[in-house]
């Protein structure tokens, strides 16, 4: 996956032979064209377009095109912006919370301690589970009568009552967030650990003869060195949590109280449950827009402050 | 660099907090999966359980709808890998060696496939799949796992292409072979270990999908790992934490065994390459 | 170019092959006369074992007994029954056969999914249940959109000895709320708790239990509706509020609790009393540890025990090829022995009067059951059946506003405002 992280190597072009070239490229290009159509490029139109109409679930309705109704009704829906305003939260606290513990993490592999390969491979079992399943295993482990967390805070006198992590509305979404963090954290991880092992080595000793201290070569060095793989891992990983589905699905189902109800689960309920297709198409069309802004201003941002 | 002792301890107490984070939940779930039913009634959890009951494990396995999950998800995963693997890798060779107009464009859907919610995609890809009698099959998951896991596949494989010398392709092309037989005698060898990677990928994250499962696999012959443990867990009646946990187990398991395989790639060639790229 | 089409073709080849691969839906023809053999789904959301096997025997002797009308048992679960019946309706795999409760199937037959029964199903089915039940189960229209099986009525279940021990009395006819709140308040002592009370999803509980002071919360039906929100509709969570906060009776976690994660606390002692649905019962003999003797307390009254009659449904899709054969399956598994086998294995009531009498006569009335059948009478329709987006009112306005309540994060007037401007929210 870190490949697909850093830009793809740039290819010199050759200027010869350029037509040929072409009609060879489209012909590897063609097994999957079709497919790609059809199943990607042509959904995402239509989910696109979908937002305009009443789209909804019943034998032999007809839909028809409503203009932007969807979203003057969008913009009355105080449960839909709050369940946006849900998804700005934990997406920003996961991504930050995710970035600085995988930071943590990277530099410490990256030095020679012992048990790092042991340490490393632990490290990256998250990313291999099931989301479901990490889901399942958090209830468990959350869960107020026989879970081991509400058993640790008892036994330190931190809590009287055993606290319902996963229903009670003040820790609900903190602690899906700290789910939301475990989860993506190898990934996170696994891409820092390779943006460091890529700095020149040769940066660190100048600087220690010229002698800068730890920080100050952190600060110097290894945050500029890596600003790249920083901005394309956390603009990745805003995304994902963004858009992530199944583990609050699993976790919480967006309870209690529509207190994690992330804007996807938002979504599909108002496909899924009630029905109503155009306006969860609506709501998807609002969540790309927000995404690209967002993400427009975040890399125009970093971008322009590393050059 | 020498490292103080006192930062020496840090370092490991830090690394120790993490890994307690990253494995303890892991550790709970095997515990969990190896306790008696009796146990769970209680109130006082102990990490480790009193008597080891393997009973969870018959009783997951004996439960109809998770053998069958278990085949399912086998099926999707190894069906859609290997689609991926092959409609992909032209691609990925034609990104990677020519300069194209329609480069620009695939680097365009990759990027977009990765900002698109799915909620958007999921509810047209239904109205599609549903005069072509995919819905609620099979071979409809495939296809749609086959096209959204190839952003992924192909962004790993130009990579891989990219770093098989040229030098030996024109070698092969002097000396009069085909761009066919080039790629398949030069190439793919060479593409090996990045194909196995791909590969490995994509069986994992057709493995843990979730989303589109969920909305195109009604009938409970048809569902997915993930889509028996989910139905498992929200039963307002009543959950049997003990089968749930060996089922979890069970379902980690394939993806950390290739896992296994995936991670010393992962952390030498694969990684060091990419970044430098 | 010949490469370029042999390459299409190949795509194309592709999803063709894809398709032909997809196993047809049903392994039965198009034509719906009676006399073919025709293969039926049967979506049974039951998941319970005992009443998993009694639905799987029922479906075993009508397979046995009809060649030509084959049943295929299929497993649905309650937590995803109707986002999964949204997308079966909407890509035409519905099962031939639909397991539901009254209120939640509203919507689908607004929505023109579900097979009007009445010319189907047997006069001899139609007599044995009683028309107030039928009433949950027919559109303003007068069709009938499913069988009624199963009524489920809240019970409140007791620790024999803890309440012996208090010397508190289980007999009679009723308890009356603040009788339960008395009984409660004696019960919490030392570090143990009067009562636990699964309320993670209140808003059936509260609408069900409300009937008790004769709640309404809505009038008219379909999608004219309106919310009805006032001081009867509120006394069901006033009071289970001023157990958990006032008397401190209830264990204040449990209401954030399913009904089965309580159980573990009632087992172990911690609660002397828990209010759940009476398939909880079922539980608690597979699950309670040897030593513990619990009761079934006499049925909860307010201004009356009415609750509401929300049946469990058997329907028929309208896009059904089988609809006849459904209808039959149906009526045979309406059968009085049936559906005292399921409803003995979920400890359900039947929704006849032959059923319950065949479970009385077959369990003798012990562990509860007579309390629990004796219920049965005070059941009757709420509006709250008819009401078109009431499953989407439950979701997004109640159940958020009624867990924070019972949190303690909001008063009771606030509750009653969002109960009632959510409606005009989520109906618009």
């Amino acid at each position: 996956m870190t490949a697909t992280i850093t830009a793809p190597p740039e290819t010199p072009v050759r200027k010869t032979g350029r037509p040929k070239q072409n009609r060879e490229a489209i012909f590897l290009f063609l097994p999957a064209l079709l497919p790609v159509l059809l199943l990607s490029v042509y959904p995402l139109i239509r989910g696109i377009a979908l937002g305009f109409t009443d789209a909804r679930a019943g034998l032999n309705v007809d839909t028809s095109f409503v203009g932007f109704d969807n979203f003057a009704k969008l913009l009355q829906n105080d449960l839909f912006w709050s369940s946006f305003r849900i998804g700005v939260i934990w997406t920003l606290s996961v991504t930050i919370l995710q970035f600085v513990a995988a930071l943590g993490l990277a530099l410490l592999l990256n030095t020679d301690i012992k048990f790092r390969g042991v340490a490393r491979t632990l490290a990256l079992i998250p990313w291999a589970m099931p989301p479901v399943v990490v889901a399942i295993m958090w209830r468990l482990l959350l869960h107020p009568t026989n879970g081991p967390v509400n058993e640790v805070l008892q036994t330190l006198n931190l809590t009287d009552q055993p606290v319902n992590f996963l229903g009670d509305f003040g820790t609900a979404l903190p602690a899906v967030i700290v789910v939301g963090i475990w989860v993506g954290m190898p990934m996170t991880t696994v891409t820092l650990l390779a943006g460091l092992q890529g700095i020149d080595r040769s940066l660190y000793e100048a600087a220690a003869v010229d002698g800068a201290g730890v920080w100050s070569q952190f600060w110097n060095i290894t945050l500029p060195q890596l600003k790249t793989v920083i901005v394309a891992i956390t603009s990745l990983d805003l995304i994902w949590n963004f858009n992530s589905f199944g583990l609050v699905y699993v976790l919480t189902a967006g309870g209690p109280g529509g207190k994690t109800m992330l804007p996807m689960l938002f979504a599909y309920n108002e496909a899924f449950r009630y029905g109503n297709f155009g306006m969860a198409a609506a709501m998807g069309d609002v969540m790309v827009v927000i995404i690209i802004v967002f993400l427009a201003f975040y890399l125009r941002n970093r971008l322009r402050s590393q050059a | 660099m020498r490292t103080r002792p006192v930062a020496r301890t840090l370092q490991y107490a830090a690394v120790v907090c993490y890994l307690v984070f990253l494995a303890f939940p892991l550790l709970w779930l095997l515990s969990s999966s190896l306790k008696s039913p009796r146990e769970f009634a209680g109130i006082t959890p102990s990490l480790l359980p009193k008597d080891v009951d393997l009973g969870n494990y018959s009783d997951a396995l004996s439960e109809q709808g998770l053998v069958r999950g278990l085949m399912n998800s086998l099926q999707i995963s190894i069906a859609s890998t290997i689609l991926v693997l092959v409609v992909s890798l032209p691609v990925a060779y034609a990104l990677a060696r020519f300069r194209s107009r329609l480069r620009p464009v695939t680097n365009g859907w990759i990027l977009v496939s990765q900002v698109f919610p799915v909620i958007l995609i999921v509810i047209p890809l239904f109205m599609i799949l549903r005069p072509l009698h995919l819905t609620n099959t099979i071979p409809g998951v495939v296809i749609v796992y086959m096209v959204w896991s190839m952003p992924f596949a192909l962004w790993m494989l130009q990579g891989y292409v990219a770093a098989v010398p040229r030098e030996l392709e024109e070698a092969a092309s002097v000396d009069g072979a085909g761009r066919l037989r080039t790629i398949v005698s030069i190439v793919m060898p060479l593409l090996r270990p990045g194909l196995i990677a791909t590969a490995m990928f994509t069986f994992i994250s057709a493995w843990n999908e979730f989303f589109f499962a969920l909305v195109l696999l009604q009938d409970p012959e048809l569902k997915t790992l993930p889509l028996v443990l989910a139905r498992f867990v929200g039963a307002e009646g009543q959950v049997q934490f003990g089968p749930l946990a060996a089922a979890s187990v069970l379902a980690t398991v394939p993806s950390l065994v290739f896992f296994a395989f995936l991670q010393r790639r992962l952390t030498s060639g694969l990684l060091s390459g990419a970044v430098k790229g | 170019m010949k490469k370029v089409l042999t390459a299409l073709l190949a795509a194309g080849a592709l999803v063709t092959l894809a398709a032909c691969g997809g196993n047809s839906d049903d392994g039965s023809g198009d034509s719906g006369s009676s006399n073919e053999k025709v293969t039926l789904k049967f979506q049974s959301l039951a998941f319970q074992k005992t009443t998993v096997a009694a639905t799987k025997k029922i479906v075993a002797d009508w397979n046995a007994a009809n060649p030509n009308i084959q049943v295929e048992y299929v497993q649905g679960s309650w937590d995803s029954v109707h986002d999964q019946l949204v997308t079966q309706f909407q890509g035409g795999t519905a099962p031939d056969i639909i397991h539901d409760e009254s209120a939640d199937i509203t919507g689908f037959a607004n929505q023109g999914y579900l097979a009007d029964l009445s010319p189907y199903l047997s006069q001899e089915t139609k007599d044995a249940v009683p028309q107030g039940v039928w009433d949950t189960v027919k559109t303003g229209d007068g069709k009938i959109i499913a069988a009624p099986t199963l009524l489920q009525s809240y019970v409140v279940f007791g620790n024999s000895a803890l309440l012996k021990q208090a010397g508190i009395s289980t007999t009679g006819d009723s308890l009356s709320w603040d009788q339960l709140q008395a009984d409660a308040k004696k019960l919490t002592t030392g570090g143990k708790y009067g009562l636990g009370w699964g309320l993670k999803s209140p808003t059936a509980t509260v609408l069900n239990l409300g009937m008790n002071f004769d709640a309404q919360f809505f009038e008219g039906s379909g999608r004219d509706a309106t919310a009805k929100i006032g001081d009867p509709e509120l006394e069901v969570p006033k009071r289970i509020h001023a157990m958990a906060y006032t008397d401190k009776s209830i264990e204040p976690t449990s209401l954030t609790q399913s009904g089965s994660d309580v159980l573990p606390g009632f087992f172990a002692g911690k609660y002397a009393m828990v209010v759940g649905g009476n398939y909880a019962a079922q539980q608690m003999v597979e699950q309670a540890p040897k030593g513990l003797r619990w009761e079934v307390l006499p049925p909860l009254k307010g201004d009356s025990t009415k609750q509401a009659a929300n049946p469990q449904t058997l329907s028929v899709p309208a896009e059904g090829k089988h609809i006849e054969q459904a209808a039959k399956f149906i009526d045979y598994f309406m059968k009085a022995e049936n559906l005292a086998a399921v409803g003995q294995g979920d400890w359900l009531i039947p929704t006849t009067q032959a059923a319950r009498d065949a479970i009385l006569k077959s369990t003798g009335g012990k562990n509860g059951w007579e309390q629990t059948l004796a219920g049965a009478g005070e059941l009757t329709k709420a509006p709250f059946q008819s009401v078109e987006n009431y499953p989407k009112w439950k979701d997004q306005i109640a159940t958020p506003a009624l867990q924070e309540y019972l949190a303690n994060k909001t008063d009771l007037a606030t509750l009653g405002k969002k109960l009632s401007d959510g409606w005009g929210q989520v109906n618009s």
